[in-house]
């Protein structure tokens, strides 16, 4: 039974998830790049259960966004796209006195958002909050970056199994990955 | 791009036993893929932790990647974050989208694009 005072709110026609794939396709094509990327698209996807609470787990986050360096170009707040900041081996930081980060090297919505604020596409410090908190047992010594492939294999055989690594020299146990 | 690399570094983890959870903007891409668990933001890219300058949301987002951790039943879920970017969707219409851009903005970014890569022949 309907709750009393209730009315439905209706949505535009086109406020949708935004089709990536579709646009990157058209875009590239009227670029003249006439060979469309193939995205990656898995038949099986893995499952690993939490194995303890996460008011007792060590957790870290993995990101895609880049230290800004000194030399490298503008790296700032609504940067035009500029690839000298950009990463070709993963990196890792700590936790407790991480670098500033930017995301200039990489295609983000620059007409609606600007990267101003490292936390909306960054989570580690909502995370140390959460730690505060103790909604999570500790934040891991150390954060990650990966760099950002069109090689699915290059990611899947050299990135994955290094990140592996030191996530277990860190001993740990949960990982968020924020993509930008 | 970067969707896919952190969907395809998820996979990977998951499958050595690390539980993850991804946090996008490009549903899309994370869902063709295919990840565990999937926190999805209906922002324009680069904001896949919340809003900027609103740690509300941006708290909102990770209690509900925390909440997705513990309680994703099978992979491939996703889970949508009840925050509207604006009441105005039209942002929604020109990132990479060449039937929204004019003559002039088209061979900017078209110039641009090649500054650094060429097609292949």
């Amino acid at each position: 039974m309907p709750t009393e005072g209730f009315e439905l709110t209706f949505a535009a026609d086109h406020d949708v998830p935004v089709c990536y794939i579709d646009r990157s396709r058209e875009y590239y094509l009227a670029m003249g790049f006439s060979k469309p990327y193939v995205w990656t698209h898995l038949a099986e996807v893995p499952f690993a259960p939490l194995g303890k609470p996460l008011s007792q787990a060590s957790v870290t986050v993995v990101t895609t966004a880049a230290p800004i360096e000194p030399g490298k170009g503008d790296q700032g707040p609504g940067a035009p796209m500029n690839r000298a900041p950009a990463f070709q081996k993963i990196y890792s930081a700590p936790t407790d006195d991480p670098p500033a980060l930017g995301i200039s090297h990489v295609h983000y919505d620059r007409d609606n958002t600007s990267g101003e604020d490292q936390r909306a596409f960054m989570p580690l410090p909502a995370l140390v909050d959460a730690a505060t908190t103790g909604r999570v047992g500790a934040v891991a010594p150390r954060f990650h970056g990966v760099p950002t492939r069109y090689s699915h294999r290059v990611t899947t055989k050299k990135d994955g199994p290094e990140l592996l690594e030191r996530l277990r020299e860190d001993n740990t146990d949960v990982a968020i990955l924020a993509a930008i | 791009m970067c969707h896919q690399t952190v969907s395809l570094i998820a996979n990977y983890l998951e499958a050595n036993g690390i539980p993850t959870v991804v946090m996008g903007c490009a549903k899309d891409i994370v869902e063709y893929c295919g990840v565990p668990r999937f926190l999805y933001c209906d922002f324009p890219l680069g904001c896949p932790c919340g809003r900027p300058n609103d740690p509300v949301s941006q708290a909102a987002a990770l209690d509900l990647a925390l909440r997705l951790l513990e309680s994703a039943p099978a992979p491939r879920t996703t889970v949508q974050l009840p925050v509207r970017w604006s009441d105005n969707p039209d942002w929604k219409r020109t990132f990479f989208n060449v039937k929204e851009m004019s003559a002039e903005e088209f061979e900017r970014v078209r110039e641009h694009e090649l500054s650094w890569r060429k097609p292949p022949r």
